[in-house]
């Protein structure tokens, strides 16, 4: 007797891709996350579901990219924004040079119509400086192209919900700790850091999702896996202090973007192989600078916007080596340990954001195909929650005395959902409170994300509902969100001041690296709050330090 | 595809994704909202917030931190930032100087553009007046009515009328506003006085268009800088050198569009030229020969658009002034600078909210036992006027120019 038909190690984008399409298929699927659903890799990504036109020699992913756009528009569409992108070039030479741009425009344009764009467009600088007037007007002509946007932490949790609903059991904070690959249950040990139990459980087929941890998760099971692990880094600005994206060539020739972004604009990325263990990067000064000086070229002012943090994320590619970054394949491979005498395990290498759905439709159809189960996938048709008809938030905030903004932004994040948030406010009008002011976030979302989404930490509350994300980064909304956070989940007095020490200690990890300016005022106001009023660092707490904060 | 297509097509999906560009000189408002950093001081000075609470309007600190983030989700602010009149008491005690008042323009310019049907009806309105008159309010249907009821205010503020004039080449513009153009015929009267009086070379335009405050405060970006050109050519073809105007939102908007757009006309409220270009010495003389027109007690209102959008030394100059008068004792309300609530066009859709502004004034001011209230401004005259009548008060409220043209020598 097994437990499940499969385990799936692993609650990144893969990861949960491949639970919902599991369950959805009718197997039996247990999911099995050491920390919170989307809170590595894909977490510090960009979010972008690209066209993916910068691997125009490698066509069939385009295809495969465009196709999947496709498909997250029909299941996903609250979740996604468009933005429109501006490509300065300072010399048309720069355009044609080895026919390049030719390229990509004619490989960008056979998908355009599929994706609901336009193709590319050429557009002069007087227009471009029309439509983005930070741009350096010393420019030849700007290229023009439109790209899709995901919210990356709600996609990955609502195909967690998704698969939970269609019966997969989703565990958070489980560690894989050891994998038996005997016949023909294979066994997965792994420790519950809320229950601080080691417990196990058995399976007929273990997917591996574990993103730059992959290869540690075979090597738990005695299979090899190559890895090219790469970290990127992304300074996150206040706001969105840009019109429309950029996109534009940084110091080595690479390209780079400034992306507005929900709220804010993201400007990345770097692409450094690394050995470093994933858990402790953090971006650093050579990177932001990088990052930065790439970008003045293009946005003079670029320096004068506010930088709120940097994010730092690795990417597991394919490990195809002795050649750049860039060169390397953006698809993905399913490794199937057979072929190294480990059956039941298949591990993912490679593979994108926007390709998650489809990784999961192809290893579910290998699962299936072992199990010899006949399975058809779903997972480009059924919606996702909260997508549906579209939502009236002018009526709801009419109809529940709230403010409008604060209605349309919580519509962004759940669509169809928005009602049964609100709904929580007629027996709690109190829950209509504010408590992330830079979002908004009100109470009643707290408590319904608390109630329906299984966070442990404000850090998992964060990644549902924005909390914490604006410029003061949780200088105001720590302390409200912990003590509603110890209410629902009845914490004592102790967890209460340890949840706020962890999520501002989380902050920190992003807020450090890339501090100047306007941030240090923020962050005299955020210390003077915690530390002067809250009395933090004088209580005897058993708090350990983090792997990326210094010992005092 | 051509340029102008593909242009074309690029405007439609901005149009389409709620996108208006920034323009450059708004670039500067974007980074002053960056600063914000949270901190809440703001909150407990803004007016609006004092008179009508949080949940009605969620403030400054709501505005500069979580409303004007995400410009494409503007359309979704129109509930809370038509309610701002623009006073800047929360740019004056930020830390961090956030420009409030602008950063609010700016939201209110592209929900213009996304969701007009979102712009308050009231503002509706007026655009279309402005769109029909080039004036904020509807001019008179009868020239003749104008004429007579501007006679009528004179004869009431025992004033004499100065033929009006244009003068190419004048030294200075007079620029009364539309208020004191079309309502307030009083005000542009006894600043014409003043200025014949002092023998200032000035002349008026041929045809009065308004400055563009309003349009620029309903969102309506487009009409608002297209007057503000029409204006910068007149005083281009007139040739003067200064700009002197008796309305607050006139003078500080011009001040701004001449900065702005490069004019190279600097712009004075006319206390401020009294002050400044005539000089306390000439006032005192005149003042001294003028009538005596019995004691007067009087407290002052300081308009927002003076004080804090221009300079806070105007205050000091209105009480310099007063101070030279015979007769006249300046007593202090204690919120003299606390806004009448009748900016920021807040009166033209939600009056309750304006009301609700200045009723925290009124207490303190009859409090003083002044028998007179003087505002430099049309705007605050009204607005402040018609609520202490409301309460009963008789306290008698002048626009500031009214008054110092009673006090001067009526013929030389
Ligand atoms: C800077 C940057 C920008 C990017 N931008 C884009 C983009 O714009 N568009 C795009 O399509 N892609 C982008 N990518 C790539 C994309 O983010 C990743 O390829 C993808 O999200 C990886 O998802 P994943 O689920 O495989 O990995 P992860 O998100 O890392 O998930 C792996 C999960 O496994 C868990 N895990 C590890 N070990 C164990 C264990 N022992 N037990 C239990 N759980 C375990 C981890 O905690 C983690 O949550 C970007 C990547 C980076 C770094
Ligand atoms: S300008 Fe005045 S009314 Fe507007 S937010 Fe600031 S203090 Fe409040
Ligand atoms: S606008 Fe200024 S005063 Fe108000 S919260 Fe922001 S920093 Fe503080």
């Amino acid at each position: 007797m097994t437990d499940y038909d499969v385990i799936v190690i692993g609650g990144g984008s893969t990861g949960t891709a491949v639970a919902r399409d599991c369950a959805l298929r009718g197997l039996k699927t247990l999911l099995l996350e050491r920390d919170d659903i989307a809170s590595a890799t894909v977490g510090t990504c960009a979010g972008m579901i690209s066209s993916g036109f910068k691997y125009y020699d490698e066509p069939d992913i385009m295809d495969m990219c465009s196709q999947e756009v496709v498909y997250f528009r029909r299941i996903a569409r609250h979740i996604i924004m468009k933005d429109p992108i501006l490509m300065p070039f300072s010399e048309l030479e720069e355009l044609t040079r080895g026919g390049e741009a030719s390229s990509f425009t004619d490989e960008y344009a056979k998908r355009a119509k599929e994706r609901g764009v336009p193709p590319v467009m050429f557009l002069s600088p007087e227009q471009s400086l029309s439509i983005e007037p930070s741009l350096n007007p010393d420019m030849a002509a700007c290229l023009y192209y439109e790209e899709y946007f995901i919210d990356p932490f709600r996609l990955c949790l609502l195909q967690a919900i998704d698969a939970k609903q269609h019966g997969a059991t989703i565990k958070t904070y489980c560690e894989v700790t050891g994998i038996e690959a005997t016949k023909p249950a294979k066994r997965v040990t792994f420790y519950n850091r809320a229950t601080r139990q080691v417990e196990c459980a058995d399976g007929k087929l273990i997917v591996n999702a574990g993103g730059p941890w992959a290869g540690k998760v075979a090597a738990m099971a005695g299979a090899p896996l190559d890895l090219r692990l790469n970290k990127g880094a992304h300074v996150i600005l206040d706001r969105r202090i840009v019109n429309v994206g950029i996109s534009s060539k940084a110091a080595d020739g690479r390209w780079i973007y400034l992306y507005p972004h929900e709220n804010t604009t993201l400007l990345g990325t770097t692409a450094l192989d690394t050995w470093e263990d994933p858990d402790v990067i953090v971006a650093s000064h050579d990177e932001i600078e990088y990052l930065l000086k790439s970008m003045e070229w293009v946005v003079p002012s670029i320096r004068q916007a506010r930088i709120i943090r940097t994010m730092e994320g690795v990417r597991p590619l394919v490990p195809e080596w002795k050649r750049s970054e860039d060169k390397v394949t953006r698809g993905y491979r399913i490794i199937d340990h057979e072929k190294d005498g480990v059956d039941g395990l298949i591990s993912f290498t490679g593979g994108k954001l926007v390709m998650c759905r489809h990784m999961a439709e192809a290893v579910t159809n290998l699962v299936s195909k072992k199990l010899g189960r006949e399975t058809v996938c779903r997972t480009h048709l059924d919606s996702l929650p909260g997508n549906g008809a579209d939502v009236d938030v002018l009526a709801l905030a009419a109809e529940y005395g709230l403010s409008q903004h604060a209605v349309e932004r919580l519509r962004a994040r759940r669509g169809t959902e928005t009602s049964a948030v609100l709904a929580l406010t007629k027996e709690h009008p109190e829950w209509k409170s504010t408590i992330c002011t830079c979002e908004p976030v009100i109470e009643a979302e707290l408590r319904y994300a608390i109630r329906n989404e299984f966070p442990q930490t404000i850090g998992d509350l964060r990644r549902r509902v924005r909390l914490g994300t604006g410029p003061c980064q949780g200088t105001f909304c720590t302390f409200k969100a912990a003590a509603v956070l110890a209410e629902e989940l009845d914490l004592s007095g102790e967890q209460y001041q340890l949840e706020m020490i962890d999520f501002l200690a989380e902050r920190w990890k992003g807020k450090r690296p890339p501090m100047r300016g306007g941030q240090l005022g923020q962050e005299e106001l955020t210390q003077g709050l915690y530390a002067c009023v809250a009395n933090l660092d004088h209580t005897d707490l058993p708090y350990e330090l983090k792997p990326w904060e210094e010992a005092a | 595809m051509s340029e102008e297509e593909a242009y074309r097509t690029v405007s439609a999906t901005l149009e389409q994704e709620r996108i208006i560009p920034f323009k450059t000189d708004e670039l500067e408002v974007v980074r002053s909202a960056e600063k914000c950093v949270n901190c809440g001081l703001c909150l407990n000075h803004c007016p609006v917030v004092r008179a009508v609470g949080v949940d009605r309007f969620s403030g400054p600190r709501s505005i500069a931190v979580e409303l004007s983030r995400s410009p494409p989700d503007f359309w979704s602010t129109a509930d809370k930032v038509y309610l701002c009149t623009s006073c800047g008491t929360c740019r004056e005690v930020c830390p961090f100087n956030v420009n409030m008042p602008d950063i609010v323009n700016m939201v209110r310019a592209r929900i213009f553009k996304q969701r007009p049907d979102l712009v308050p009806r009231g503002l509706r309105a007026v655009r279309e007046t402005i769109a029909k008159y080039s004036l904020a309010f509807e001019p008179w249907e009868d020239p003749n009515e104008k004429t007579e009821s501007r006679d009528a205010r004179l004869q009431a503020a025992g004033l004499p009328f100065i033929k009006d004039r244009t003068v190419k080449g004048a030294e200075v513009l007079f620029y009364p506003g539309c208020q004191a153009e079309e309502r307030a015929q009083e005000v542009k009267e006894a600043a014409k006085f003043i200025l014949n009086y002092f023998g200032v070379d000035f002349t008026l335009l041929e045809e009065m268009s308004c400055c563009g405050l309003p349009s620029r405060l309903i969102g309506d970006d487009e009409t608002s800088r297209s007057l503000a050109a029409r204006l910068r050519e007149k005083v281009n073809l007139l040739g003067v050198k200064k700009i002197v105007t008796t309305c607050a939102g006139c003078t500080s908007n011009l001040s701004d569009m001449s900065v702005r757009d490069n004019w190279g006309v600097p712009v004075y409220h006319l206390i401020e030229f009294l002050a400044e270009e005539i000089g306390l010495e000439r006032l005192s003389e005149a003042f001294t020969e003028g009538s005596r027109a019995g004691e007067v007690l009087t407290t002052i209102h300081d308009p927002c658009h003076l004080i804090r959008h221009t300079s806070r030394q105007i205050s000091d100059h209105v009480i310099a002034v007063l101070n030279l008068i015979p007769n006249v004792t300046v007593v202090p309300s204690g919120v003299a600078d606390s806004c009448c609530g009748g900016g920021g066009m807040v009166g033209y859709h939600s009056r309750d909210v304006a009301d609700a502004v200045v009723a925290y004034n009124l207490g303190p001011i009859s409090a003083t036992k002044a028998n007179r209230l003087v505002a430099p401004c049309p705007l605050c005259t009204a607005q402040i006027e018609r609520n202490l009548f409301n309460t009963g008060s008789d306290i008698q409220v002048d626009d500031l120019a009214v008054f110092i043209a009673q006090r001067l020598p009526q013929e030389r």
